[in-house]
């Protein structure tokens, strides 16, 4: 068993980054080419807590090493099942994903914690705390079951250099695009004010 | 947004995704939602989402996968806030 834990902080509200947490995989995020679909499974919203429940299935490109393809089966793509929990009041996203390939040998399950940093040093920033539990289950071997569990370590430390660099990208894109669609509004009042006027 | 893993579901799940992100921006993180205003949208892609999941087997793992989460679930859909 191995663990894996990162802390990152955004310079983007809570509000921006839980928003753009949904389209973090999209066109804007150019360090994410190996997320080929992101399907919503099912989305609940409870009455009483107001706590948004989201089932996600993200489809990834196979880009294991061929050693560990060998060892584990040859699949084109891998599938990962996450479960978001949004909880509005307290302003906390909460993601748990497991793998759904190779289910069977190595069991990997990351929690993901967005929330807003603390204090008044903290305004408009969102801390990033991620933290992932690896297992390798088949049998043999505990020099091999290691060495699996280090290689999935090292994919975690490289994707989360990547991961922030990306979602960095689509938060500023994002700000942009918000700010253009404000001040096209904005000029549209103007001018439809002035033809009122005239 | 991102594709479908069923290209066929394509615009379905756009449509949906869109309303989506326009009801939690503007609604749902003002507090001002007592519904999911496009869950028709949601249902429409997800009746063709499901069917390319049945397909291809995947269904299957999902259901496993979901028995696994029950304790984050018992755990996350608590207030945080108390």
């Amino acid at each position: 068993m191995k663990f894996f834990s990162s802390r990152q902080e955004f310079e983007y509200s809570w509000e921006e980054v839980s928003t753009n947490n949904w389209r973090k995989y999209c066109d804007w995020n150019n360090q994410s080419s190996h997320v080929i679909a992101v399907d919503t499974l099912t989305r609940t919203l409870d009455p009483s807590t107001h706590i948004l429940r989201t089932e996600r299935l993200i489809t990834c490109k196979q880009n294991a090493p061929q050693w560990l393809r060998t060892f584990m089966g040859a699949q084109d793509t891998s599938l990962v099942y996450e479960v978001s929990y949004v909880d509005p009041h307290a302003k906390k996203v909460t993601m748990c994903s497991q793998n759904l390939t190779w289910s069977e040998l190595l069991s990997v399950q990351e929690t993901v914690v967005y929330t807003p940093a603390a204090g008044e040093a903290g305004r408009g920033r969102t801390v990033f705390e991620q933290r992932a539990k690896i297992i390798a289950l088949c049998g043999g071997w505990q020099k091999i079951k290691n060495t699996i569990e280090e290689f999935t370590v090292e994919r975690f430390r490289q994707n989360a250099v990547k991961g922030r660099e990306g979602f960095e990208r689509v938060l500023a894109i994002s700000r942009e695009v918000f700010a253009e669609q404000r001040e096209q509004r904005r000029l549209e009042q103007v001018h439809g004010g002035a033809a009122v006027a005239a | 947004m991102s594709a479908s893993l069923a290209p066929e579901c394509n615009v379905l799940k756009e449509r949906y995704d869109s309303c989506f992100l326009k009801w939690y921006s503007e609604k749902y993180l003002r507090g001002n939602a007592t519904q999911d205003e496009c869950a028709p949208l949601f249902n429409a892609y997800k009746a063709c989402l499901s069917k390319a999941l049945k397909e291809r087997g995947i269904d299957q793992m999902v259901d496993e996968a979901r028995m696994d989460n029950k304790d984050n679930d018992a755990q996350y859909m608590k207030p945080a806030g108390g």
